[in-house]
């Protein structure tokens, strides 16, 4: 009969009763509890976003090659070896590797029109720079002979008037049988690297290089392009809903249409006639969040106007200023960075729309939407052209997103409650 | 018609007479006031300053500004909107006649899968709040969201059109079936429908699928949120409460109670959306070589014929500023609060 | 007179987890409802009068639940029910009637088809047609008039939704009917002239009326038994003449004492009762009304009391009226 009497708090779990004890980094680990799969939206977005502003600031870290650079050859597949090619020599002339018949009097031979040509010289930009590197001052500058089929090359090699010959395994066939006297010295590879791992574009750069140095692209067009519509549009928006009035109606009127009106259009109308451009670019976008950020922060201003304690600042004769910054401001703040969250993944998906159809940045620049743009034509044939900076697009708009929706479902107090 | 309802209607469409004009005036600030010449970037370097005048001369750019402002609203306001400047100089209302309809036949399509399956998943979504289809569901919207539309459709292609060569990659009909197609209205599906051609009627179906599935797909991302949003808001209220008090089941208090009112708010802001619709159907075009206004826009950009693209834009605006008008009416006939 | 008894509460409790501890909404509470009478709820805002009145049809909002007890109606108990028993036992057996008649109609079903969904939701049997008919009789017998039966709740009073309300939740012939706070919000004559119609209905129909409300005049008015519930527990509950004239627990004594002038002498001046409600996350050991009673004791802070029968049915949540057992 008595158990019932001596109660305790025992359905509080512990945690809970602590919560408003704890300090702040606990508390938010703590909230998770609370908050279930929205914690983790906002932690998984987090740690996303924090790699992508690491990889965007700091890309010269991430990125193998400079993107702008041809480092292999063109089209080859992610993870895909870079084509060998065979250099031969005469057994009898004991060369020991390339380098010893790089010399300016050697000559070296190839098939006209070959790869091997551009194998041929990457080895020797790379042995050249080796030298300089041990300040030897070797130039090595063989000079190059051309053959129109492997057998003419096999002949003048074994007839001594070249030192080496380089030709591709599919050239060569199974011609090496015949000629006793040659000898298969080395493989010579056309470019910097084994594979790469995204592989290479039509222009042979590394697509690994060009999407980390993307990033920065994209995050300095996005968070200064959102940056520029906010500074614009939540004073403008403060200022119209707490004056009201005349200026107030025309204000919301031009906001409302601009808000209607398709802002991809809107861009490219502002973009097409600023002409390309980082700085251009940044503009077109901003312009299009501006009545967003706008028709929140005035509308938000109305409602707390009208609340009591600002109706008590205000009738304490404090200035609009202080209204507007230490009453006002405060209240909106958590829907403006909502806001703001997902203005960003928007302006970098504007800008990669707008990079798309050739609008966009200057034509050399490593960006996500020109990129996708050129690897349009190469649909058919490589995959990966398109895959990847798209990929990358998609993963830094969700990671912003994300992190937006879900803070918007914890910090709106509609839709959480409690 | 009640009178209360004819009140609200003619309100609605004064309120759009401004809409449409500050849009129009929009477009014209940034086409002549913005700081940059388009005559010169469309003629080129090479033209003599002379040339670049006459051209000028023609096409009333050295008139006084505010001249300029209201030829360029007459213009517009009565469809007039001159010759292109390249291409073949047809008139620009011509063109735009014939991609009008593309973009229709696209768009369509798009919106309706958008609103079916945003709609849909959006509502069983809220319904199952907090359980893990909801999180789930929602990180389909935020991801879809994401993802850039011609991407998206990039992906499609090379799946559905290189990889499986199930779907033709771009356009909107069978290039050799359109050397003898004739169309009247420009809208294939009727044309073949009313010709009776089956052939052109399946490759035009076949060509439509990926477009207005990718705008659709692209769309169905917000609408998700929206229904959703809209919804749990719903599923509170007083009226599903008591429902339920009075033994109306889930799936009913859901699909019947709540997404009937919700119907309202979701309308209006689909109507809101009708500019992600035209931003996406631009990309959409140009990914898909499908010959709409989007296409047509962003060739006359790079042919940098000004005529055209100033055009072209208006016509997107009253576009917009239309569908809202259409929305809003649709929404007083939807709710018996504002048609009684 | 025997009176029988319609439903069970038994040792009842219903938690809401929140993020700053879990609320003990209602908390161990027993009581009976009799067939055909009126009872009365009544307490502070925020005690738990409307979550008990939700939890007799097991519709607390999720993460909230009933945490324990049972509820025992007509001999079954509803806790074992499954889902589409429950819904079935919804609307036909107990219904309720809320606070806001402005929002508590579907705004864009008309009456008609409120009253004909529920009556299908029930028997799916029955024909539109027949289902329309006694819609028709309801709505007269409520004096509503016929013409109403098409009108959007927006084009009703505040009067004519109750109505509605209480037409909808009589339409299956309902044993119990729950009005949580279905007054409060109307003018004093429309009021008064719902809660004669409540009574009217309950002398006619033979329900069982839960009044919840704030208004204790009402209660007075109307009830045969009135419940008093303090901070979810409930505090005392008994027939209304005996409560009134000499109410035991000190928490009714001072609410009823604030009540301006019911049967009191008129000339002794309104009382305030120090303090706040607590709040539920935490509430005081012991008594939950012990930081604010006139009559606290070293006990009522460490152990709670029980709720005992002082007399033939009216009983008393306080230790002032028990035995401080070892
Ligand atoms: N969905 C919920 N989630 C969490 N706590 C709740 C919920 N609903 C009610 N509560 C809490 O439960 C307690 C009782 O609430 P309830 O609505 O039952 O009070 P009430 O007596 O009906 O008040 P009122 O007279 O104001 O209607 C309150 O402290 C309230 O904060
Ligand atoms: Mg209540």
């Amino acid at each position: 009969m008595n158990s019932q009497k001596e109660k305790q708090n025992d359905s509080v779990p512990e945690w809970q009763l602590e919560l408003d004890k704890v300090g702040f980094v606990r508390r938010l680990f703590l909230a998770r509890k609370w908050y279930k799969g929205d914690w983790w939206f906002v932690l998984i977005s987090a740690i996303l976003l924090i790699f992508i502003i690491l990889v965007g600031i700091f890309p010269q870290w991430f990125a193998p090659y400079d993107p702008r650079e041809e480092v292999g050859p063109s089209l080859l597949k992610p993870g895909e070896k870079t084509p060998g090619f065979m250099l031969l020599t005469n057994i009898a002339d004991n060369v020991g590797s390339f380098q010893d018949i790089a010399g300016a009097s050697n000559k070296i031979g190839y098939i006209m029109g070959s790869q091997a040509t551009q194998a041929f010289r990457d080895s020797l930009d790379i042995l050249n720079a080796q030298s300089q590197q041990e300040g030897a001052g070797l130039m090595y500058q063989p000079r190059g002979y051309r053959y129109e089929t492997a057998q003419q090359g096999l002949d003048a090699l074994q007839a001594g008037e070249i030192d080496g010959f380089i030709v591709a395994e599919s050239e060569l066939g199974d011609l090496l049988a015949d000629y006793p006297g040659i000898q298969f010295l080395e493989e010579i590879r056309s470019s910097k690297a084994e594979s790469f791992i995204l592989g290479t574009n039509q222009l042979g750069q590394d697509i690994l290089s060009r999407i980390i140095w993307g990033t920065r692209i994209a995050l300095i067009v996005g968070l200064s392009s959102a940056l520029i519509s906010f500074v614009i549009g939540v004073p403008l928006g403060l200022f119209s809903g707490f004056i009201g009035g005349k200026i107030d109606r025309f204000l919301t009127m031009i906001m409302d249409s601009l808000y209607a009106f398709p802002g991809l259009i809107l861009a490219i109308a502002i973009a097409s006639v600023l002409g390309a451009g980082m700085g251009n670019i940044i503009v077109a976008i901003a312009v299009i969040y501006v009545p967003t950020y706008f028709r929140v922060v005035r509308g938000q201003t109305l409602t707390v106007k009208n609340e009591l304690y600002v109706e008590a600042a205000r009738s304490l004769g404090t200035n609009m200023m202080t209204i507007l910054t230490k009453y006002i401001f405060p209240n909106v703040l958590p829907s403006v960075v909502i806001i703001f969250s997902v203005n960003v993944a928007d302006a970098i998906l504007t800008e990669a729309g707008l990079s798309f159809i050739g609008l966009g940045l200057p034509p050399d620049t490593p960006d996500w939407g020109i990129d996708l743009a050129r690897g349009q034509d190469y649909l058919r044939s490589a995959w990966w052209l398109i895959t990847f900076p798209g990929g990358m697009v998609s993963l830094v708009t969700l990671a912003f997103s994300m992190l937006g929706e879900s803070l918007s479902e914890i910090l709106n107090p509609r839709l959480s409650e409690l | 018609m009640s009178s209360s309802l004819k009140k609200f209607l003619v309100t609605r469409i004064l309120l759009t007479i401004p809409m449409v004009l500050i849009m129009i005036t929009l477009v014209f600030f940034i086409m002549r006031v913005l700081p940059g010449d388009p005559i010169r970037s469309q003629l080129g370097p090479r033209v003599s300053e002379e040339q670049a005048d006459r051209l000028r001369e023609r096409l009333g750019l050295n008139d006084p500004i505010l001249v300029q402002y209201g030829n360029y609203l007459k213009d517009m306001l009565t469809f007039n909107f001159g010759n292109a400047l390249t291409r073949g100089e047809r008139p620009i209302r011509e063109e735009l006649g014939e991609k009008l309809p593309a973009t229709l036949e696209l768009s369509i399509p798009a919106m309706l899968i958008a609103v079916a399956l945003g709609i849909g998943l959006g509502a069983f979504s809220a319904k199952n709040r907090k359980k893990p289809v909801d999180y789930g569901i929602r990180l389909f919207s935020i991801f879809i969201y994401s993802i850039p539309i011609f991407f998206l459709g990039l992906i499609f292609q090379i799946i559905f059109g290189v990889r499986l060569n199930l779907l033709p990659l771009s356009g909107r009909m069978d290039p050799i079936l359109l050397t003898t197609f004739e169309s009247k209205t420009n809208f294939y599906i009727i044309d073949s429908i009313l010709s009776q051609n089956w052939a052109a009627l399946k490759s035009t179906l076949l060509h439509l699928i990926l477009p207005s599935l990718t705008l659709g797909l692209s769309l169905t991302g917000v609408f998700i949120r929206l229904t959703r949003v809209n919804m749990i808001e719903m599923i509170k209220s007083d009226f599903i409460t008591a429902g339920r008090a009075r033994g109306i089941s889930e799936t009913q208090l859901i699909y019947k109670h709540s997404l009937r009112n919700t119907f309202i708010p979701i309308l209006t802001m689909i109507g809101l959306q009708m500019a992600l619709l035209i931003a996406g159907a631009v990309l959409t075009e140009t990914t898909f070589s499908w010959p709409g206004m989007g296409r047509y826009l962003v060739d006359r950009i790079a042919l940098r014929d000004y005529t055209a693209v100033q055009s072209t834009i208006g016509v997107f605006a009253f576009f917009v500023a239309i569908i809202s008008l259409v929305m809003d009416i649709l929404y007083a006939l939807v709710d018996p609060r504002i048609r009684y | 007179m025997e009176k029988e008894i319609l439903a069970e509460i038994k040792d009842l409790s219903v938690t809401y987890p929140t993020r700053i501890g879990s609320v003990s909404a209602v908390d161990h509470v027993n009581f009976n409802i009799y067939k055909g009478e009126i009872l009365g709820l009544v307490g502070e805002s925020g005690c738990g009068k409307s979550t008990l009145g939700k939890a007799l049809l097991r519709m607390i909002d999720p993460p909230g639940e009933i945490s324990n007890g049972k509820i025992v109606f007509r001999g079954e108990n509803i806790m074992e029910y499954d889902y589409n028993h429950l819904r079935d036992f919804r609307g036909r057996h107990v219904s309720m009637i809320f606070q806001d008649p402005m929002t508590s109609l579907n705004p864009v079903q008309r009456v008609d088809e409120h009253l004909i969904e529920t009556i299908q939701v029930h028997e799916p049997q029955t024909k539109e047609d027949s289902a329309l008919q006694r819609s028709k009789v309801m709505i007269e017998r409520l004096g509503i008039g016929i013409e109403r039966l098409y009108s959007y709740p927006h084009q009703l009073s505040g009067g004519m939704r109750q109505r509605v309300m209480t037409g909808i939740g009589l339409i299956l012939n309902a044993d119990l009917i729950i009005a949580d706070e279905a007054t409060t919000s109307l003018d004093v004559i429309v009021e008064a002239k719902l809660a004669d119609q409540l009574r009217e209905i309950r002398d006619e129909f033979g329900v069982s009326l839960l009044l919840i409300t704030h208004n204790i005049a009402l209660v007075a008015e109307m009830a045969d038994r009135i419940a008093v519930m303090y901070a979810g527990h409930l505090v005392e509950i008994g027939d209304i003449y005996k409560i009134f004239e000499e109410p035991k627990h000190p928490y009714t004594q001072g609410l009823l004492a604030s009540v301006p002038n019911i049967r009191f002498d008129t000339n002794e001046h309104l009382y305030k009762m120090p303090g706040e409600p607590p709040n539920l996350t935490h509430p005081p050991l012991g008594c939950r009304f012990h930081p604010r009673c006139p009559h606290a004791m070293p006990i009522c802070s460490q152990r709670e009391p029980l709720l005992v029968e002082i007399e033939e049915g009216w009983s008393v949540h306080c230790w002032l009226y028990q035995e401080q057992s070892s």
